[in-house]
């Protein structure tokens, strides 16, 4: 999922296992945990979102695509 | 000079010479290179035979089924192989020669053996599937990694299909509500010219490559018989080189065709194809509940060690400080037996003054580890919260739904009660023993019910019922009279 804005599922996958590896590994002290937790967690909701919602500009380009 | 023959009296010579020859139907192989049914169900044929490696014809036949024959053979041609009868195929043909004076050569088709065409096909499927392996392009889309989330799907199809209809309904319906975004590139899925149709339609999705994540190739409704063109090499090597996943659902449950092989999964039908790539989509979607529990799992422990270590931290401050208070003490004591009176009053004074300390120093450490617990507890919280939130207010819901019909239940429970007590106490009042219980009496006279005294004569006798028990008496005189 190339969208030109945000992440693809693979990059949002990527670095969630990136930061679960940190945090497992590192031991961040609490303020360090508190930014990887706002971002892991804004990463899978951005992934659940994209599963369900449309994004026009796909369907916008797929149109076109049908129409030429 | 020579003996002259007209055209016809050669003809007919010759003619006597191939009858004579070929005087029993005889088994001949040939392809058949066009094939025509006339309206009275005659078909004609040419046959011809190539050479092996060039593809150069090097013979050519006419050849004729009468429609009678025709009818029978070829549908057990058909049902026998599986494969229409038609151009292109090589055949076992039993004829018998024919030369007739207007028309020349020809061959009467009289039986058909399909085995032999069976083999035929069997012979060059293997050799397309060698010719892929030989060639190291066999295993190639099967190669490409699935993505992650198949959600934008180029497909390949006749739009009118049912399989199509099929794929895009279980694809619209899936439980998870997941979207996705299709494209149809039609092309023709059956006949002579399906394989070109459907190179043209890959090289169109080819161009825009980028804008998709999987190709889908279904056909489904259509006859079971016609699958020829997805055992066609050009179309199996265009499969294996293509860039995307290509799905297949032909839908067929005989043979695998060669696109079937090489394509990176096949799936029986249409709906089996939406259905795999749903299930695509929802294992991802696992995948991102597995991270959210690892995740919650690894914060409460970290906070858990975290909330030990400031304890522990505490308690060790607590301990040292109280134990330097102690030697002082004594140190204040023992300068004490030197000047008693004097040091007495500023040590009682200093005494005090560390106790207050002490306590400060407790209160102080005792209240950070109060605050870094709440800080820590209200992150743990704060992530669970959202999730609570959700499910407080499906709960809620349900109590409130649940709160009006117990409502509504119990007002129509009270109205029926209240119905039926005011029913009871109408009862109650008409019952003459009620009306017996207050002192009135009932008066008979003849079994009749006496209501106006009236119509009654003196000496009548009257019968007058109490609460406890009847009197018999006779009218004395009537005075309404």
């Amino acid at each position: 999922m190339n969208g030109k804005k945000g992440l693809s599922y693979k990059e949002a996958i990527r670095e969630i296992e990136e930061i679960l590896l940190q945090i497992e590994k590192d031991e961040p002290d609490v303020d360090q945990l508190s930014e990887k937790v706002k971002r892991l967690s804004s990463l899978i909701s951005v992934c659940r979102e994209k599963l369900v919602q449309t994004e026009n500009e796909i369907e916008k380009i797929l149109q076109e695509i049908e129409k030429s | 000079m020579d003996q002259k023959f007209s055209l016809a009296q050669l003809n007919g010579e010759i003619k006597k010479v191939i009858s004579g020859r070929f005087n029993a139907p005889l088994w001949v192989v040939g392809e058949i290179a066009e094939m025509n049914v006339n309206q009275s169900g005659h078909c004609y044929l040419t046959l011809i035979e190539k050479e092996e490696d060039t593809d150069k014809i090097v013979a050519q036949a006419r050849a004729t089924i009468w429609s009678y024959t025709f009818r029978m053979l070829r549908p057990f041609f058909e049902t026998t192989t599986g494969q229409p009868f038609r151009d292109g195929i090589k055949v076992l043909l039993q004829v018998s020669v024919e030369f007739h004076e207007l028309y020349g050569y020809s061959l009467n088709v009289r039986n058909i053996d399909p085995t032999y065409t069976l083999g035929d096909l069997a012979r060059r499927r293997l050799e397309i599937i060698q010719r892929l392996k030989a060639e190291g392009v066999y295993e190639m889309n099967k190669e490409l990694e699935l993505p992650l989330v198949p959600q934008r799907i180029a497909i390949i199809s006749s739009p009118t299909a049912a399989g199509y209809q099929d794929f895009m309904q279980q694809l619209g319906q899936n439980a998870k509500g997941y979207h996705f975004y299709t494209c149809l590139f039609p092309a023709l899925m059956q006949g002579n010219q399906a394989e070109q149709s459907i190179r043209e339609s890959l090289d169109k999705i080819y161009a825009f490559e980028e804008h998709f994540d999987v190709v889908v190739m279904i056909r489904g409704g259509g006859s079971q018989v016609d699958l020829s063109c997805f055992d066609n090499y050009q179309l199996a090597y265009h499969v294996t080189q293509f860039p995307l996943p290509i799905l297949t659902g032909i839908g067929h449950d005989k043979d695998e065709s060669i696109v079937d092989m090489v394509a990176h999964s096949r799936l029986k039908t249409p709906t089996a194809v939406a259905e795999f790539i749903v299930a695509g989509v929802t294992a991802f979607e696992e995948k991102l509940d597995a991270f959210e529990s690892q995740a919650v799992g690894l914060i409460e422990e970290i906070l858990e060690e975290k909330r030990d270590h400031l304890e522990e931290l505490s308690e060790r401050m607590a301990t040292s400080v109280r134990g330097k208070l102690e030697t002082q003490r004594r140190h204040l004591v023992r300068l004490s037996w030197q000047s008693r009176e004097n040091v007495l009053l500023s040590l009682q004074q200093k005494n005090h003054a560390l106790e207050k300390k002490i306590q400060r120093i407790h209160l102080l450490s005792v209240g950070s580890v109060m605050r870094s617990r709440q800080n820590i507890d209200n992150k743990v919280f704060g992530l669970r919260r959202s999730l609570e939130q959700r499910i407080a207010l499906d709960s809620k819901n349900l109590e409130d739904r649940l709160m009006k019909t117990r409502t509504l239940v119990n007002r129509i429970f009270l109205m029926e009660k209240q119905q039926i007590e005011f029913a009871a106490r109408q009862g109650e009042l008409s019952d003459p023993a009620n009306i017996l219980k207050k002192g009135y009496s009932i008066t008979t006279s003849e079994g009749k019910l006496v209501k106006n005294p009236e119509d009654l004569h003196q000496g009548t006798l009257l019968k007058t019922t109490f609460l406890k028990g009847e009197l018999l008496s006779r009218i004395v005189e009537n005075t309404k009279k």
